[in-house]
């Protein structure tokens, strides 16, 4: 089958994207539209005194000025996480306003909505919005954040402590780490990064004839409606419709409702016109969710051959001003569901504190807490094998939990369902020609340069919520239309579920129409995050494309006077098994939608159900080689290998292109991109000449290729693969540039790996760039 | 906001010195438009220079090359002739920007907006070229080095404009390059940059030199004791040693986000003395 799983089939998607015919929000214009625009808070922590709008009002074109005064009537910004503490506290999550309530907490923060005929005209205003306040002394860093007489972002609680989150037993590491022969510990920073989706923020929202319509981008339309009716609005659900067209890039922080996106909905049942609100990069910096930003220190404690015993893994985690839409969850469950990741790990005790800080809110970053896991053992891991004399890869070897272990459960209760994790770094190794390194070193050494080649091997837990639902119909034509609650932004389901239900119904490919993203049609889904939704959505299509087949079977018996028993399928062409009378699925189908077959057509919905608690461990080895020139710090990537085990690959191509992302991603977290606020909490990084995303041309080559470990619990097999790449990269990245530097006695780096910072290090400078 | 296209120097010259509030010069437009974008400046009157034929020529005459004050980078780096004869400005001058800034940049624009990071500049300033400016008092001709006084000031008068910017005749045996340091490949501001052009006697012994670096100071540098340790050497170790260390001792670099003085510095020296083995090879010379 030409188009069916397994076949690298191009994306349907794509003639329309680079055409330029694409409708994205920006797209979207209404009769008569006004456009709204932000005012922000300029400083990052005091008391509102006042917020004066007068000028702003008065302001040619301005036809609204709204604060926190005028929209009491909603509700803040949910944040899911369900969290307790060991002793049985929730965490505590402070409301987050849409716009400012009583005090400002980071640069940024919404203040003012100024609605006018023209967006210049209400930018301009916005500028005119004046807000004064009581400065408050500004926390930033971590440590500051959690030391005692650190100022309190949300007075009422008392402490920046949003949770003090434990797993695992504490005494039972003690134990391990008195009998260790070895202790291992690294000092780490996982670097807050700006995720930056290529297209900003944009909505228009439009009331009329008591429904709400917000067009705006995501990662699935049903999960904002659902904030929207519920926590925002207090509306019924069915009163607000969510549609997003194309949306450029979501990397997790589109999975969440933004205030603006509510404001121009709020605006718009006030004024009577639809309203449009689009951010620029500037303000995305300022606005979007922020990712990643732990400072973890770790210990493991091994016995004299290099056998893990346990490990201590303890973490600040920096939530922001305000809990996203995930918030807490990221930097403890999320993680911590791989906590200690591919090793079998005797005692673990994992401890994860959430801190407030006067910078913009963190949310879930490709990856969401699987990559901070990841960097931590496999900086640990690398550390040990320098520190015992072991080879970086034997180590691995001695401590990975073998196939033969698995179901295994690990120390959060998660059974890790399969995966050969020794099989897939031995595919690495080989294809990265670790063996032939010493060579290509003393070749670079010869030309005055450090080479290093580091390994990452990864584990996810994936699958996001645990249901996921899928509509498919047969039209009388026998053409095929899916309906989706996973979303695609950029991903290429429209592609990926075709070639499913082609397979499934042994239909063209093109007779398959995709519809996602607008909740008229799509009445429940989970989005898409947290690579599901090849696992999700996927299995839903398969399952309802089989349910229409059932259904058919049964219209078919009795248009062929026999039993559905007696009924074949094939091919869109339903046989009696002795082949003496056929039917096909098109003439089923219109038979199906006749007052003798009840009239409702060829379909079916099918809600997927993996069961709480149950997710797929996607999982995968990477092998970076690079050079770095001393007297410069600038570093080149000469190889990069990913061996993924995903699963089932429905299509290389759209598998190799989400590897590529992740690590492309990934190496930008390790290389380049960090987020800086002064220690006065103003954002440094505020456009993309400070705040550097690497360029292609700084990209190497990925070597992508797969070993398909099939998931035993799901009938597709698959695993997910959108986030691997983002967990592998930063520390195959990290230890092959620690390797290189190994020589001029570096032990201990963190990213970004700037050039500057490397040259500091190659030179035997202090690390610390600047003061502050 | 008055918008005038004169088609003479002369011209363009009368209306800056008669214009009454902010008066812009736009060539490509690069900085400006940006900067009108952004509301950092309203000037009352824009003179766009492209219309005046000396603006859009590159000339080649025995003194050199005359290159248009509207030339756009793209232009220069189609010029055989030009990246022949001075393949280190030509270079620095494309590395400013993207493809589609490189299609509006110039040389006299990247020197009038007079940042000391800018590329072009040290590339210039190591060649020895020459502004040739037109002003209500007439015509004078200036060394690059001194339009720009500090960050976004310039030594030009009221009413002054920059025509064209002259490279010298490549003289036998001579070469020049450039190289700048940024944390990433491609569009962004130098860290630290060095531009080096030498000329060799027939025996491979630097006979002149020019050695200018970016980004280490208020303005682009020419440094002339980095000149003077390697004038007379083959640019042994020793030599660049020295080249290196009169570098470092001219830099007076600020500290930011994107380098700290130490590193500028130190890796002011290394490009220069990376830069000088180009420019070396360049001029025919051989190691």
């Amino acid at each position: 089958m030409k188009f069916g799983v397994g076949q690298p089939v191009p994306r349907l998607e794509d003639p329309r994207l680079i055409t330029g015919s694409g409708r994205f929000t920006d797209d979207v214009n209404l009769p008569d539209q006004l456009y709204m625009a932000i005012a922000r808070s300029p400083y990052p922590h005091g008391s509102i005194a006042s917020i004066d709008t007068d000028a702003a009002e008065a302001a040619a074109g301005v036809v609204a000025v709204y604060t926190a005064a005028d929209i009491e009537s909603l509700g803040g910004m949910p944040c899911r996480a369900v969290l307790k503490d060991r002793q049985g506290n929730p965490c505590f999550i402070p409301k987050r306003p849409l716009l400012a309530e009583g005090r400002v907490r980071f640069v940024g923060e919404p203040v003012a909505a100024v609605v006018a005929r023209t967006r210049t005209e209400a930018r301009d205003a916005a500028e005119l919005v004046l807000l004064e306040v009581e400065d408050l002394p500004a926390v930033v860093d971590l440590n500051a954040a959690a030391a005692a007489e650190a100022t309190v972002l949300h007075e009422a609680h008392g402490s920046n402590l949003a949770i003090h989150y434990e797993n695992g037993d504490e005494a039972a590491w003690e134990a391990a780490a008195a009998a260790a022969a070895h202790r291992v510990q690294v000092s780490l920073v996982n670097n807050r990064v700006a995720p930056s989706p290529l297209e900003p923020r944009a909505a228009v929202g439009h009331y009329a004839n008591g429904t709400f319509t917000l067009y705006n981008p995501s990662q699935g339309a049903f999960a904002q409606q659902g904030v929207l009716a519920r926590a925002i609005f207090d509306e019924p659900l069915e009163s607000i419709r969510v549609i997003s067209g194309e949306t450029g890039g979501g990397f997790g922080i589109r999975g969440e409702v933004h205030p603006e996106a509510a404001l121009t909905l709020f605006a718009s049942r006030a004024l009577g016109a639809p309203v449009k609100w689009h951010g620029d990069r500037s303000e995305m910096f300022l606005s979007d969710s922020h990712g990643r930003d732990n400072l973890t220190r770790a210990d493991l404690a091994l016995d004299e051959s290099g056998r893990a015993l346990g490990v201590r893994i303890e973490t600040l985690a920096n939530l922001g001003a305000y809990c996203s839409a995930v918030g807490p969850f990221v930097p403890t469950m999320a993680g911590g569901r791989v906590v200690g990741t591919v090793y079998r790990l005797p005692a673990l005790y994992h401890s994860v504190r959430c801190l407030y800080t006067n910078t913009m809110p963190v949310a879930a970053y490709r990856g969401a807490g699987r990559p901070e896991a990841c960097y931590v053992m496999e900086r640990l891991m690398d550390e040990a094998a320098r520190q015992l004399g072991i080879g970086r890869d034997e180590i691995r070897r001695r401590n990975f939990i073998p196939s033969s272990a698995m179901p295994f459960v690990n120390h959060s209760g998660v059974s890790i369902s399969s995966g050969e994790f020794e099989a897939t770094m031995d595919l690495a190794l080989e294809r990265a020609d670790w063996a032939g390194f010493e060579r290509r070193r003393r070749r670079s050494e010869g030309l005055g340069r450090l080479r290093g080649i580091g390994l990452g091997y990864y584990v996810e837990s994936s699958g996001g919520g645990p249901e996921e639902e899928a509509r498919v119909r047969i039209h009388p034509d026998g053409s095929a239309e899916v309906i989706v609650g996973t979303y695609s932004h950029g991903q290429g389901h429209e592609t990926a579920f075709a070639q499913i239900l082609s397979d499934t119904f042994g239909i063209e490919f093109d007779k398959i129409r995709f519809i996602q993203g607008d909740t008229a049609f799509v009445k429940f889904g989970g989005g898409t995050g947290g690579s599901r939704s090849s696992q999700m959505g996927g299995i839903a299509v398969k399952r309802a494309g089989e349910g229409v087949i059932e259904q058919g079977r049964a219209v078919a018996a009795e248009l062929l006077q026999s039993e559905p028993g007696r009924v074949t399928y094939e091919a869109a062409v339903y046989r009696l098994d002795d082949a003496s009378a056929q039917v096909s699925l098109a003439d089923v189908a219109r038979a199906a939608e006749t007052a003798q077959f009840g009239g409702e057509g060829l379909a079916e919905t099918h809600r997927y159900d993996r069961g709480a608690g149950t997710y797929t461990f996607p999982n995968g080895a990477h092998v970076a080689e690079v050079e770095i020139d001393p007297d410069t710090g600038v570093l080149h990537i000469c190889r990069y290998t990913a061996v993924d085990d995903c699963g089932r690959v429905i299509n290389p191509l759209l598998a190799a292109g989400q590897v590529h992302g992740g690590v492309v991603q990934g190496l930008g977290q390790a290389l380049l991109e960090n987020v800086v606020y002064d220690t006065d909490g103003q954002l440094l990084t505020g456009s993309f000449l400070d705040y550097a995303m690497p360029f292609a041309d700084a990209m190497p080559d990925v070597d992508v290729s797969f070993n398909e470990v099939l998931d035993p619990n799901n009938e597709l097999g698959v695993k997910g693969i959108g986030e691997g790449g983002a967990c592998g990269a930063p520390p195959a990245l990290v230890n092959a540039a620690l390797h290189a530097l190994a020589s001029r006695g570096v032990t201990a780096i963190d990213m970004p790996l700037t050039p500057e910072k490397l040259w500091r290090a190659a030179n035997g400078l202090s690390l610390q760039e600047r003061a502050g | 906001m008055r918008y005038e296209a004169p088609s003479s120097s002369k011209e363009a010259a009368k209306l800056l010195a008669s214009a009454k509030g902010k008066a812009v010069v736009l060539a490509g437009g690069t900085d400006l438009l940006v900067r009108m974008k952004s509301g950092a400046v309203e000037p009352d009157l824009i003179v766009d220079i492209k219309r005046i034929g000396a603006t859009q020529e590159i000339k080649k005459s025995g003194n050199g090359f005359k290159i248009g004050a509207g030339v756009s980078g793209a232009r220069l780096g189609k010029h055989r002739a030009l990246k022949k004869a001075w393949p280190g400005v030509v270079e620095a001058t494309n590395l400013i920007g993207s493809d589609q800034i490189q299609g509006r940049c110039t040389m006299a624009g990247n020197l009038c907006n007079a940042s000391p990071a800018a590329d072009s500049v040290p590339a210039m300033v190591a060649a020895n070229a020459k502004a040739n400016v037109v002003g209500p008092g007439g015509r004078r001709t200036v060394a690059v080095e001194k339009i720009p006084t500090g960050p976004g000031k310039t030594s030009l008068k009221k009413g002054e404009i920059i025509e064209s910017i002259t490279l010298p005749a490549k003289a036998p045996r001579s070469g020049d390059a450039y190289l700048r340091f940024i944390p990433r490949t491609e569009m962004d501001i130098a860290v630290v940059s060095a531009g080096v052009n030498l000329t060799l006697d027939s025996k491979g012994v630097v006979k002149k030199a020019r050695v200018a670096l970016g980004a280490v100071a208020p303005t682009v540098l020419l440094v002339e004791d980095a000149a003077k340790a390697i004038v007379g050497t083959k640019l042994d170790d020793d030599a660049l040693a020295a080249l290196a260390a009169a570098c470092e001792a001219a830099c007076r670099p600020i500290d930011d986000m994107r380098g700290t003085i130490e590193f500028r510095t130190e890796v002011a020296g290394v490009l220069a003395r990376r830069a000088a083995l180009t420019a070396y090879e360049r001029a025919g010379g051989k190691k």
